[in-house]
C-alpha cells in the first residue's frame, strides 16, 4: 500500500515519506474487583508527507478504504501553503535487530489475560478499598518508507497492566497506583513485584503523620521523579534549543549536573515498550547518551528540526496518523544499565536508612503545569512518606515540595538500589538535598 | 447509513446492542514564531459497537473500517459472553426516540480553503508578535471540524447528529535575560468559520500580559482572602468538585458514596453548582448523550447542599436514580463513560458586582485565568495565569506565580460570596478522564470570593 502511494508521490512531487500502521488492542477493565468489560479495537491509517517545490505538506487518514489519491491531494494542498525547508530523507540502510514482538503476548488468549487480572484481584482485594485493574494487550504492525529508498517494517506487541487501590475513610482519600508495561506478558516475578509494590505502599500509607518542614533531604522514587525529569526531557529536545527556550541550549560539553548523573535514550532496549528498529521517519535506531557523567552531550532531533538546525536526525521522529512528525524519546534511562533491582518495591530503595529527617515523594499533584522547562517546580504531594531517624513512619498529607531541578541535580545525595522501569522510563530513587518542604 | 445500522443491530440476539458511527472532517493550522508549522486536512472514520448479554459484562469493539461492522457486532457479543457477572449490569430506562439533530454550521469550514485559514491564524499570531521584541516565541493554532454521528440501539433509538467545532489558541512567550513568562489565549465554539473571525484583540492582550509579567513580582506565599475570576472559578468547580459528582466515582464504592451522600452540606447557602448539557451553543452541549439519553440541566449543589450527580444509564440503574445524559465518548475509539458537559457555579441572586465583592478586603489576591489545574480527589492545585493583589478594597499590582493549593471540602466551605456577573468561558482544550482527552466541555462562573486559601508562589528554595 505504501509502495503504491510513494509511486504516486514520485510522479507528482519531489519526494516524500509515509507511515502505515495497524493496531489491534484487547482491553479488560476490572472495577471494584469485578471484570466489567472486554474491549477490542482495530485501527489502521496512513500518514503521508510530501515535498513539492521545496515545500513540505502532511495529510493523514483512517478512511483507508477510499482511494489514496484524495490523501495525496490533501498532502499537496498542505505543501502549497508550507514554508520552504531543505528536508532530506534518509537513504536505505540496514536496521538493527531489536526484539519488539513476543509471540506469547500476541497469542495470549482472552482467558489468559482475564487470568492475569483475576490473580491480581485475588491477591490485592481487601476490605474498605476499591480495587481497579486494567489490562491491555496491543499487537501492531508498522511500515515506513520514503522516496530515497529507506524502508522499515516491524511488528510489535505491548502489554500494560495497571492496578489502582482507592481507600476512603471519612474525607481522607488514599490512592495507590502501580503498573507493569512491557512487550511480553508479565512473568510471575513481575506480578509478584507489582503486588508487593502496591501492598507495601498501601500499608505504609495507612498511618498519617505530621509533615516535616524546611529545606530537607527528599527522596524522589522512580514514580516521583516525573517532576524532576520532565524539565530535562523538554530542555534536551532539539526543538527547544532551536526556539531558544532550552536552559541547556549551548551547554554541550559543559558539566551541568552531578558527575554521577547520566541520561540515555535507548530504542534498542530488549522487550521495552518504546523499542523499535527505526523511528517513524525510517531513521535507524541507536542508543544515545544525552547526559554523560553530568555533562550535556546531545540533544534529540527529528528530520525537520534537524534540517532547520543544520544537523542530522538522532532518530527521534514520532508520528501519528494525523498531523506531522514530532520529537519523542523511545526509552529514557537514568543511569545506563536498565537492569531492574530485585528490591524495586521498597520505597526509596534503601536511601531512607541514612536520613534523620526527610520525605519520600511517590506522586505529586500538578506535574507539567506552569513554566516546566525553566526547572522551577512547586507541587502539593499526592503520596509521600515521612522519614524520621532512618525509619519510614507514615504518610504525609497537606504538604508541598518546591525547588529548581537544575540546582538540585548539581549535587545528588544518593542513588537508590531500586532501579525499575515505569512505562518507557528507567530510574532508581534519587536523594536530593535542600528541597523546600512546606506544610499547608 | 441508518439502514446499515439497523441491519447490523438485527444480526445480534444479545439483550442490548448499540452502534455509533462517526465521520469527521477536520483541518488544522499551526504557527511557531513566524514559521508555519503545519497546515493539514484530515478525515477520520470509524465506529463502535457495545453489547450486553444477560448476566454478562460489556463487550465493546471499535474499528476504522466500516466494512467490518457486521463482524464487529459479532465480536462484541463474544466479548460480552466472556465476561461473567453474578451481579448483572442493568440500564436505567430511557424512552426510545428517533431524531435528526443538525446544528447550524455557521459558515461551513469545509468550504473554506486551507490558505484562508492560514491567513486568519497568521494575523492572530502576528498580533502577538507585534507586541514587541520581548515576545521571543509564539505558538498559535487553529483547528476546525465537522462531524456526522449516527447512533442506534436495540431499543429503537436512532439519532443522527451533525455538528461543527472551531478552536483557536495562542501562547506568547516573553523573555528578558533569565526571566521567562507566558500568556495563553484559548477560544472554542460549537460553531463554524464565522465564529473564528475578529479575535485579534484577545491574542494581543495575552502577549501584552506576558510582557507585563516580566516586571511583576511573584506573589508572596501565604494565606489570603482570594477572589477567583470567572475563568478560574469555572476551572476550579470542574476540576475540584465536578469529577467527584460523576457517579462512576461512587457507584461501586460504599465509602465514596458516603463521602458524597446526597443531603451533605458542601458549602454556604450562597453556593449553587450544576451541569447543563442542554445549554445553547456551548462546546459541551449536545441534545443527546452517547447512549441516546436527552441532556438536561442537573443541579449538583443547591443552596450549599449536595442534591445530585451525573449519570450514565448504568450508574443511574445501580444507584436507583435517573439518567442525566452524561454518558459521553471522545470518539468512536472509546465507549461512553460518565462525563461533565457544561459545568457552572451559578450567579447569586443580588450577588452584586466585582467591585462590591472586593471592597471590604484589606489584603487579598485576585487570581485570574488558568494555566492548569489538577486534583487528586480531595486535594487540588491550580496555577492561575496571573493575578493582582487586592489592597484596601481595590485591585492593586500585577503578580505572578499564583498557585492555589488546598483541600476541596475546606475550600468549598470557605466560598463566602458569589457575584452576579456569571459568564461561560468559551475556551478550547478539554477534559481528560480514563484515557479520553480532550473531550469538549465548557465551564462557567461569576466572580467568587473564598474567605481564606493558601497561595503558593515564592516558596523559598
Amino acid at each position: 500500500m505504501i509502495a503504491d502511494l510513494l509511486g504516486a508521490v514520485r510522479r507528482r512531487a519531489q519526494g516524500g515519506d509515509a507511515l502505515w500502521r495497524r493496531e489491534e488492542r484487547t482491553g479488560l477493565a476490572f472495577e471494584s474487583g469485578r471484570l466489567k468489560s472486554a474491549t477490542t479495537t482495530e485501527e489502521a491509517g496512513v500518514n503521508l508527507r510530501v515535498v513539492k517545490d521545496g515545500r513540505v505538506g502532511v495529510a493523514g487518514t483512517t478512511a483507508a478504504d477510499t482511494a489514496t489519491d484524495g490523501l495525496l491531494d490533501r498532502a499537496l494542498a498542505s505543501a502549497a501553503l508550507g514554508e520552504t525547508l531543505d528536508l532530506t530523507f534518509p537513504p536505505p540502510s540496514p536496521l538493527p535487530h531489536v526484539p519488539t514482538f513476543i509471540d506469547g503476548a500476541a497469542n495470549a488468549s482472552l482467558a489468559a489475560l482475564i487470568g492475569v487480572g483475576q490473580e491480581l484481584v485475588a491477591r490485592l482485594n481487601r476490605d474498605g478499598c476499591q480495587l481497579n485493574v486494567a489490562i491491555e494487550r496491543e499487537v501492531s504492525e508498522t511500515e515506513i518508507a520514503n522516496t530515497a529508498g529507506a524502508a522499515g517494517r516491524y511488528r510489535a506487541t505491548g502489554v500494560g497492566v495497571g492496578v489502582d487501590l482507592t481507600r476512603i475513610a471519612g474525607d481522607d482519600v488514599l490512592m495507590v497506583y502501580d503498573q507493569y508495561v512491557g512487550a511480553a506478558l508479565p512473568s510471575a516475578a513481575e506480578l509478584d513485584a507489582l503486588v508487593r509494590s502496591v501492598t507495601t505502599r498501601l500499608e505504609l500509607a495507612l498511618t498519617v503523620v505530621e509533615p516535616p518542614e524546611g529545606a530537607l533531604p527528599v527522596i524522589f522514587t522512580p514514580a516521583g521523579l516525573a517532576a524532576i525529569l520532565l524539565p530535562l526531557e523538554q530542555a534536551l529536545s532539539g526543538k527547544a534549543v532551536l526556539q531558544g527556550v532550552s536552559p541547556l541550549g549551548g551547554k554541550t560539553g559543559e558539566r551541568v549536573f552531578d558527575e554521577r548523573f547520566s541520561l540515555t535514550d535507548d530504542p534498542l532496549a530488549a522487550g521495552r515498550a518504546g523499542s523499535r528498529p527505526c523511528d517513524d521517519e525510517a531513521v535507524p535506531s541507536r542508543p544515545l547518551r544525552l547526559v554523560e557523567e553530568g555533562v550535556v552531550r546531545q540533544f534529540v532531533y527529528d528530520l525537520e528540526t534537524a534540517a532547520r538546525a543544520g544537523t542530522t536526525s538522532t532518530g527521534h521522529g514520532r508520528r501519528g496518523i494525523f498531523g506531522k512528525p514530532g520529537i519523542a524519546y523511545a526509552n529514557l534511562l537514568v543511569g545506563t544499565n536498565g537492569q531492574p533491582a530485585t528490591d524495586a518495591w521498597q520505597p526509596g530503595g534503601g536511601l531512607a536508612a541514612g536520613l534523620r529527617n526527610g520525605l519520600i515523594v511517590e506522586d505529586l499533584i500538578g506535574v507539567g503545569q506552569g513554566n516546566v522547562i525553566g526547572g522551577t517546580f512547586s507541587h502539593p504531594v499526592a503520596l509521600a512518606y515521612r522519614v524520621d531517624r532512618g525509619e519510614i513512619t507514615g504518610r504525609v498529607k497537606d504538604a508541598a515540595v518546591a525547588g529548581n531541578v537544575y540546582e538540585l541535580l548539581k549535587r545528588i545525595g544518593g542513588f537508590g538500589s531500586d532501579g525499575r522501569w515505569l512505562g518507557t522510563r528507567f530510574a532508581p530513587s534519587l536523594l536530593l538535598e535542600g528541597v523546600s518542604v512546606a506544610r499547608r | 447509513m441508518k439502514d446499515r445500522l439497523r441491519d447490523a443491530l438485527k444480526s445480534s440476539r444479545a439483550d442490548y446492542r448499540e452502534i455509533r458511527v462517526e465521520r469527521t472532517w477536520s483541518s488544522a493550522v499551526a504557527f511557531r514564531g513566524r514559521r508555519l508549522e503545519a497546515a493539514t486536512a484530515s478525515e477520520d472514520v470509524g465506529g463502535l459497537v457495545r453489547v450486553l448479554h444477560k448476566g454478562c459484562g460489556w463487550g465493546v469493539a471499535s474499528f476504522t473500517s466500516l466494512d467490518r461492522l457486521p463482524a464487529m457486532v459479532a465480536r462484541a457479543g463474544e466479548l460480552s459472553r466472556a465476561v461473567r457477572l453474578d451481579d448483572p449490569i442493568r440500564l436505567a430506562e430511557v424512552f426510545p426516540r428517533e431524531a435528526d439533530a443538525v446544528l447550524d454550521l455557521d459558515g461551513d469550514v469545509r468550504g473554506v480553503p486551507l490558505a484562508e485559514k492560514k491567513r486568519l491564524l497568521e494575523a492572530y499570531n502576528g498580533a502577538m508578535l507585534a507586541v514587541g521584541d520581548r515576545v521571543v516565541d509564539t505558538q498559535a493554532s487553529y483547528r476546525d471540524e465537522v462531524s456526522e454521528v449516527w447512533y442506534a440501539n436495540s431499543e429503537g433509538t436512532l439519532i443522527y447528529q451533525l455538528r461543527p467545532e472551531v478552536v483557536l489558541s495562542g501562547t506568547a512567550i516573553a523573555r528578558r535575560d533569565g526571566v521567562i513568562e507566558k500568556g495563553l489565549e484559548s477560544l472554542g465554539y460549537r460553531k463554524g468559520w464565522n465564529a473564528a473571525q475578529g479575535r485579534e484583540t484577545g491574542f494581543r492582550a495575552v502577549a501584552e500580559r506576558a510582557v507585563a509579567l516580566l516586571d511583576a513580582p511573584g506573589v508572596k506565599g501565604g494565606t489570603y482572602p482570594v477572589v477567583l475570576d470567572p475563568e478560574l472559578g469555572g476551572v476550579f468547580i470542574h476540576e475540584a468538585f465536578g469529577h467527584l459528582s460523576e457517579a462512576d466515582f461512587v457507584y461501586e464504592n460504599p465509602q465514596a458514596r458516603e463521602m458524597m451522600t446526597l443531603g451533605r452540606r458542601f458549602g454556604k447557602p450562597v453556593l449553587n453548582v450544576g451541569d447543563n448539557g442542554a445549554a445553547a451553543g456551548l462546546r459541551g452541549t449536545s441534545p443527546f448523550d452517547d447512549e441516546g439519553t436527552p441532556t438536561q440541566d442537573t443541579a449538583l449543589i443547591k443552596d450549599g447542599v449536595l442534591v445530585g450527580r451525573l449519570h450514565s444509564r448504568e450508574t443511574a440503574a445501580r444507584l436507583g436514580e435517573r439518567p442525566t445524559g452524561n454518558a459521553r465518548a471522545l470518539s468512536f475509539r472509546h465507549a461512553p463513560i460518565v462525563r461533565m458537559t457544561n459545568t457552572y457555579i451559578a450567579a447569586s441572586r443580588g450577588g452584586g458586582t466585582f467591585a462590591e465583592l472586593i471592597k471590604d478586603i484589606p489584603l487579598g489576591v485576585y487570581a485570574c485565568g488558568a494555566f492548569g489545574g489538577q486534583t487528586l480527589l480531595e486535594n487540588f492545585s491550580f496555577t492561575a495565569a496571573y493575578g493582582y493583589m487586592i489592597r484596601d478594597g481595590q485591585v492593586a499590582e500585577l503578580v505572578k506565580d499564583v498557585v492555589l493549593a488546598g483541600n476541596l471540602f475546606q475550600t468549598l466551605d470557605r466560598i463566602e460570596r458569589v457575584a452576579g456577573d456569571f459568564q461561560w468561558n468559551q475556551m478550547g482544550g478539554g477534559c481528560g478522564k480514563g484515557g479520553q482527552f480532550p473531550l469538549p466541555v465548557t465551564e462557567g462562573a461569576p466572580h467568587v470570593r473564598i474567605e481564606e486559601a493558601l497561595v503558593g508562589g515564592d516558596v523559598a528554595v
